[in-house]
């Protein structure tokens, strides 16, 4: 599973506080660094588009894609319970960027 | 407080004196001048051009002239010419070590030889061009062009950069003009056909063949000031209100009349038609539906696009059934080039099968149409062999007066991709530290031209760009500040064999190797853009010359690298890299699998990208393309994609066949010219570099993937 993420975007940073995804086995990809890598594995999985409009995004293991930042939510939810780790819940309630700065450039 | 000389110095001092005085014994020696004049010897002549042409100053000046002076004297020489003597003195000034100045002073031309081999035989750099004195009268201005621009316009690191196959700078040639123009109707509707150096101004065509006429010549003058492409948007729209009265007949009369009248433009600069491309679509963009609409006599007709949807469908599928047809010997037009643009509100406009399945008939048949694919909320002008602008917010307010939509890319650099892998020698860091630093050198190019261009811009109405300085809408015809600089690249389908050991279409790891250099140079072009303020933007380089010319300096410079990864047949000298970041032409892949991997590099490449699908001399069904386009425009990321038969039509009966034949099909001649898509645009087989040439032989033609009539 692969998060992928920038800085300075708000969604991504309350997934990031609420979510250990380290112990969750959640690989996070940072965009808009100069990470060439990162921005590759985000065009391999043809999301490239998709991120210019939003972030964060959600690669599952069989390569299927999450965009909708309350459905990533609920899957990283799932995915904390069965690895029997516990979530924060008090990290705010957003699920829409307001400033515009949750996509890539 | 006196300085004391030096007893030899003073000696000189003397020496130089009295040869001076001896002016007056000017040889009696006529020359032959520049200004095709035969005058009398003068050593003040070399003096004066020393000293207006150089920084050297005015003591060495007259000594290189005495210098001059004395080898002409003792040469007994019958004949003395202006560019004889500049020869002379540029010697003598290598000789003193003054290079700089030697720089300065030289003399732009082309050596006797290549003038006379000029004259008669082809120069194939680029197809379009024929064989003619306008043809040639192009090459040579290109050549002395070329020249200054290298020596006067970049600084030598670039231009070195150039010349010894690092990079390529395109279009030198045309140093003077920017690269390439996208633009609207509406211009031409709105002011008429009124250009500054024009014998007589017209008014706003009232009628839609007016129109034509005007839109023709307008291109014609953009093709004067523009070195590659001259784009339309939406022209089957803004016709729109034109045909309100019009009979189908009488509309697909002037479909007719507009196809040919671009396709049959061997008239125009160098006898080389004018490269047009027209954007086409089916429905209304949603930028243009409520713009009020301009008609007859440049007025307003109190209606907005939206309302001329019928219309515009009308004109479109018009224009589709002359692709369709062919030209007077059934050959597909090579220009102007329809781009239909895919979207999502495409597929929800009323008869849109029936309109792709026209389009793809004549994909099929013809080959002509290109399928341009916008997702989502993107809009965009599609142009040259790939090139597409992206509508930012500012183009879309601008599209509320579609007149003000002018998008120019001013120059386009080309990095030779292959070569830094050889240098890399497998280090990553190496490959990704040298490819900044050729695109850093390529952005350093590229501000040369603006500021170049900015020059002559600055000239005004009374420059040499009088018609891009015009300004009918209070901006200039060329909007500087919103042209963009194309960073291409070619070979890196090579560059990743030479550093993973394997071609793009090999393996994952290939293939995201590739994607991680795109990305890279992606990510530098951005930052590049942040730090100059210049819109450097990836494109697929069409590199139609350019594949072959890396190719063959690789071979010079790095022969044993090069001949392990070179594509085409060395014997032959056929060689060539492949395009920009297509997959190797000839691998055997199944067309959809190439659309959807060669779509996953060209998000990253934001000025445009296609795949080719070579088809040979199959015929596919229309249905078949139709679904074929819909599922690329659905499931992959591709931005553009196009079909292409090949033909051989024949020299003796005239008649055209499918596939490429040794004879003709229908009498046997063996006098036959092929047909097919060179790079971005259809052309002859006969006006192909060697490297293209190479290229068509390997070509995997998808004749067994799509099912046949």
């Amino acid at each position: 599973m692969t998060l992928f993420t920038k800085p300075d975007c708000r969604l991504c940073d309350q997934l990031k506080s609420k979510f250990d995804l380290k112990g969750m086995k959640v690989d996070i990809e940072v965009l808009d660094t100069g990470d060439a890598g990162a921005l590759a594995h985000l065009a391999w999985h043809g999301l490239v588009e998709v991120a210019r409009k939003t972030l964060p995004i959600l690669v599952l293991d069989d390569s299927s894609t999450v965009e909708d930042f309350t459905d990533i939510e609920s899957l990283l939810m799932s995915r904390a319970d069965q690895c029997g780790l516990k979530y924060n819940d008090s990290t705010g309630a957003a699920i829409l960027c307001e400033t515009g700065t949750c996509a890539i450039n | 407080m006196g300085v004391v000389m030096p007893l030899q110095e003073a000696k000189k001092k003397e020496s130089f004196k009295q040869v001076t005085r001896d002016d007056s014994t000017d040889l009696a020696l006529f020359v032959r001048t520049s200004e095709e004049d035969i005058v009398g010897w003068k050593r003040q002549r070399i003096v004066d051009a020393l000293l207006r042409e150089t920084f050297i100053d005015r003591d060495t000046a007259e000594r290189i002239s005495i210098d001059v002076e004395k080898t002409v004297q003792t040469s007994n020489l019958k004949t003395v010419t202006g560019p004889l003597i500049r020869e002379l003195v540029n010697a003598r000034l290598l000789e003193l070590g003054l290079e700089e100045a030697r720089r300065m002073h030289t003399r732009l031309g082309v050596p006797l030889y290549d003038v006379d081999h000029l004259l008669v035989q082809h120069n194939k750099e680029n197809a379009n061009v024929p064989h003619g004195p306008e043809a040639t009268n192009l090459t040579l201005a290109e050549g002395i062009k070329k020249e200054y621009a290298l020596l006067h316009v970049f600084t030598t690191d670039v231009a070195d950069a150039h010349l010894n196959g690092d990079l390529h700078l395109h279009d030198l040639g045309f140093i003077d003009r920017p690269y390439c123009s996208g633009q609207s109707l509406e211009y031409v509707k709105k002011f008429g056909l009124n250009l500054p150096n024009s014998l007589a101004m017209a008014k706003p065509a009232k009628h839609a063949d007016v129109l034509l006429a005007h839109m023709v010549k307008f291109a014609a003058a953009l093709q004067s000031h523009f070195a590659g492409a001259i784009g339309w948007d939406a022209v089957n729209l803004f016709y729109a209100p034109y045909l309100e009265e019009m009979s189908d007949r009488d509309v697909k009369q002037l479909a007719q009349m507009l196809i040919y009248e671009f396709s049959q433009q061997a008239v125009a600069r160098g006898g080389q038609a004018i490269f047009s491309d027209i954007n086409v679509y089916w429905e209304v963009p949603k930028h243009f539906v409520d713009v009020p609409a301009i008609g007859p006599g440049g007025e307003y007709t109190g209606k907005t696009y939206g309302e001329y949807e019928k219309e515009a469908q009308r004109f479109a599928w018009a224009l589709f059934e002359v692709y369709k047809e062919g030209d007077g010997a059934g050959r597909p037009f090579f220009f102007p080039k329809p781009l239909v643009h895919i979207t999502e509100k495409f597929f929800k406009t009323e008869g849109h099968m029936d309109f792709l399945n026209h389009i793809c008939e004549v994909a099929s048949v013809k080959g002509n149409t290109y399928f341009v694919f916008d997702r989502g909320d993107t809009a965009k002008i599609s142009e040259c062999c790939r090139l597409s602008f992206k509508l930012e917010a500012s183009d879309l307010e601008d599209a509320k007066e579609p007149w003000r939509m002018r998008y120019s890319a001013l120059q386009n650099v080309t990095i030779n991709l292959p070569r830094l892998a050889y240098k890399a020698e497998g280090d990553d860091t190496k490959l990704f530290t040298l490819l900044t630093e050729q695109i850093k050198l390529a952005a350093k190019g590229h501000e040369q031209k603006k500021k170049f261009i900015e020059k002559l811009m600055a000239l005004g109405k009374g420059g040499p760009l009088a018609m891009l300085a015009m300004d009918l809408d209070g901006n200039s015809y060329l909007r500087l500040e919103r042209c963009s600089y194309l960073m291409g690249m070619v070979g890196l389908n090579e560059l990743v064999k030479v550093h993973t050991g394997e071609e793009l279409h090999d393996s994952e790891a290939s293939l995201k190797f590739g994607l991680k250099v795109i990305a890279h140079m992606n990510i530098v072009c951005n930052k590049m853009a942040e730090q100059m303020g210049m819109k450097f933007v990836l494109e697929q380089t069409p590199a139609e010359s350019t594949a072959y010319r890396f190719a063959k300096l690789d071979m010079a410079h790095h022969p044993e690298e090069t001949a392990k990864v070179i594509q085409g047949n060395m014997e032959s000298g056929e060689i060539y890299y492949t395009n920009s970041t297509l997959f190797n032409v000839g691998a055997e892949m199944s067309p959809i699998a190439r659309v959807e991997k060669e779509g996953l590099l060209h998000p990253l490449i934001e000025a445009g990208s296609i795949t080719h699908v070579w088809l040979g001399e199959s015929s596919p069904d229309k249905e078949a393309l139709a679904d074929f386009v819909i599922k690329t425009f659905r499931h992959t990321n591709n931005d553009q994609i196009a079909f292409s038969p090949e033909f051989t039509c024949c020299l003796d009966c005239g008649k055209t066949g499918r596939g490429i034949t040794d004879t003709c099909q229908y009498c046997g001649s063996e006098k036959i010219d092929g047909i097919t898509r060179i790079t971005g645009y259809f052309t002859k087989i006969s006006s192909w570099n060697k490297g293209k040439l190479g290229e068509l032989h390997d070509r995997y033609r998808n004749e067994e993937r799509f099912v046949r009539k």
